[in-house]
């Protein structure tokens, strides 16, 4: 199966200075890759680099061309300033498949409302954006990008600042959007913990302690791995069908 | 007679310059709304003065080549590449490492500012009407700068219509649209590029201090009163319309400044949106 996209040997940065070397990464049809590392760790430069968004400092790049994203930004980039609806909002996904000098159309509306009744959110299409809940809120966000038909859904930090409970409910999700379509899914993240029982793969990237490595799940939740990751003894166990990842306790003196 | 019934005795004096205020409250009170949206109302205000900077620019050249400093479609012109210029380079500037975007548009509101102040020094032959060519005068706006006027207004209007929803898609969440594959650096340039094209020439027509008044005054009040973007658009551009052309007829019948009295009624405006917005909650 030929990669969506894909980077091979590549040097990421920005204006020619490389923060990251060495990626070597391909983002298949039906893929789930998630990628954990510290804030300000380089994860974002990586998403863009794929995207497109930022060429590679040193080595090469190659998507399947049209290739239709689909995008979700963290929830808090988005201004709650703008009069929209959660249906405004879901129908500017049909914006880059319609192509300019023509306005969205009927069927472009239907598709924006199918995509908003995917997320579990049909009956606010009316609703403005700025008075739903944050995890309404991330949902619509996810209907936009899923509005668009996309082959790839990237998402930054899409549980970034919810609790528990919104944080499980947005991963069942996207594992039910991902195991319905064969959508690639790229989501990048600072915690571990929530994405160890949704991904396929998992990358670690950490431009200061120049890591970057790929794998399965079962290849990169291994403590040695991880230890590398996070620079101190991590645990990783299974409890009632789901994994738990934390850090162990540092010994206490007497 | 009463000042009413004089003022409507002498319509061949006003009707041009009232059509010109009440079609650059209009389209100004259009643009407010994304200008207030994006939170670039110092933009705005910067442009105006890089525009005024402009026409100052322009009567310095014509002076020193000695030509006529007659020609308004030369200095219209020059205010044009200034605020056009002014409108690309601000509108694209993102957040920068080491200094915030605002701080490029303060340094372009003061040194354009002082620039105009120092050219205008320099000038010799037009001091005396200087403040009619670099301000405007709305009580006399000959029937060039209407034609002017409503060719900008439908250049602004076909650009809008083309392309509304890639520069609110790119305005509203300029991240995920260039994701998208939504070309956000065009769009922005198409929104800055009528946001420029349009103040030298409504400055010219209304005066510097209602420009920035109509880009800020009826979008905030719009925002207020209105729950959705094209109702936003539609009473924002309409509350500046109507808030020119009052402006325009108070100043003619109470005899106080046109563009002062423009501001005012445009400032009035807002409270009445805002009862609004308290009584719906």
């Amino acid at each position: 199966m030929d990669p969506l996209v894909r980077l091979d040997g590549a040097s990421l940065g920005y204006g020619g200075r490389a923060l990251i070397d060495g990626v070597s990464v391909a983002v298949e049809p039906g893929d789930f890759l998630a990628v954990v590392g510290p804030n300000g760790g380089g994860k974002t430069t990586l998403l863009r680099t794929l995207l497109g968004l930022l060429a590679p400092v040193r080595g090469r790049r190659s998507a399947v061309s049209p290739l239709a994203v689909g995008y979700v930004p963290q929830r808090d980039h988005v201004d709650p300033l703008w009069p929209l609806t959660a249906g405004d909002v879901v129908s500017m996904g049909r914006v880059p498949g319609a192509g300019p000098f023509r306005a969205l159309r009927g069927d472009d509306r239907e598709a924006a409302r199918r995509a908003l009744g995917r997320v579990g959110l049909g009956d606010l299409w009316s609703r403005p954006f700025r008075t739903l809940s944050g995890g309404q809120r991330q949902r619509t966000l996810i209907a936009r990008a899923l509005a668009a038909g996309p082959r790839l859904l990237a998402l930054d930090e899409p549980t970034n600042g919810m609790d528990p409970g919104a944080e499980l409910s947005a991963m069942d999700l996207l594992r039910e959007l991902h195991g319905g379509g064969g959508i690639a899914v790229v989501m990048i993240s600072h915690r571990l913990e929530a994405v160890a029982n949704y991904a396929r793969r998992l990358a670690f990237v950490d431009k200061d302690q120049g890591l970057w490595e790929v794998g399965t799940l079962d290849e990169m939740l291994r403590p040695a791995e991880l230890s590398r990751l996070y620079g101190r003894d991590v645990v990783v166990r299974e409890e009632g069908g789901r994994r738990l990842v934390y850090p162990r306790a540092e010994a206490r003196s007497p | 007679m009463s000042a009413l019934s004089e003022f409507l005795s002498a319509s061949a004096i006003w009707r041009d310059p009232l059509l010109a205020s009440i079609l650059a409250g209009g389209l100004l009170g259009f643009l407010g709304v994304y200008v207030v949206l994006r939170r670039v109302v110092f933009v705005s205000a910067a442009l105006t003065q890089l525009s005024t900077l402009g026409v100052i620019v322009s009567l310095l050249v014509l002076e020193v080549l000695d030509l006529e400093t007659e020609h308004q479609e030369i200095q219209l012109l020059v205010a044009w590449v200034f605020s056009v210029g002014g409108g690309l380079v601000l509108g694209a500037a993102g957040r920068g490492r080491r200094l915030p975007a605002e701080s490029g548009v303060g340094m372009a509101y003061v040194l354009a500012g002082a620039l105009a102040v120092l050219g205008a020094n320099r000038l010799v032959h037009v001091a005396h009407d200087l403040n009619t060519m670099v301000f405007g005068n709305a009580v006399a706006v000959p029937f060039q700068d209407v034609v002017i006027l409503v060719v900008v207004t439908a250049v602004v209007a076909l650009l809008h219509t083309l392309f509304q929803k890639e520069i609110v898609f790119s305005s509203f969440d300029r991240e995920t649209a260039e994701a998208m594959g939504v070309r956000v650096r065009l769009f922005g340039g198409v929104l800055f590029f009528t946001i420029g094209l349009a103040i030298p020439v409504a400055a010219h027509v209304v005066g510097a201090l209602p420009v920035f008044a109509f880009l800020t005054v009826p979008a905030s009040a719009a925002l207020l009163a209105t729950n959705g973007l094209q109702p936003a658009f539609a009473v924002a551009t309409a509350l500046g319309a109507i808030a020119a052309g009052a402006g325009y007829v108070g100043s003619w019948t109470l005899q106080l400044p046109t563009g002062a009295t423009m501001v005012a009624v445009a400032g009035a405006l807002v409270l009445p949106a805002w009862a609004w917005r308290r009584m719906r909650g």
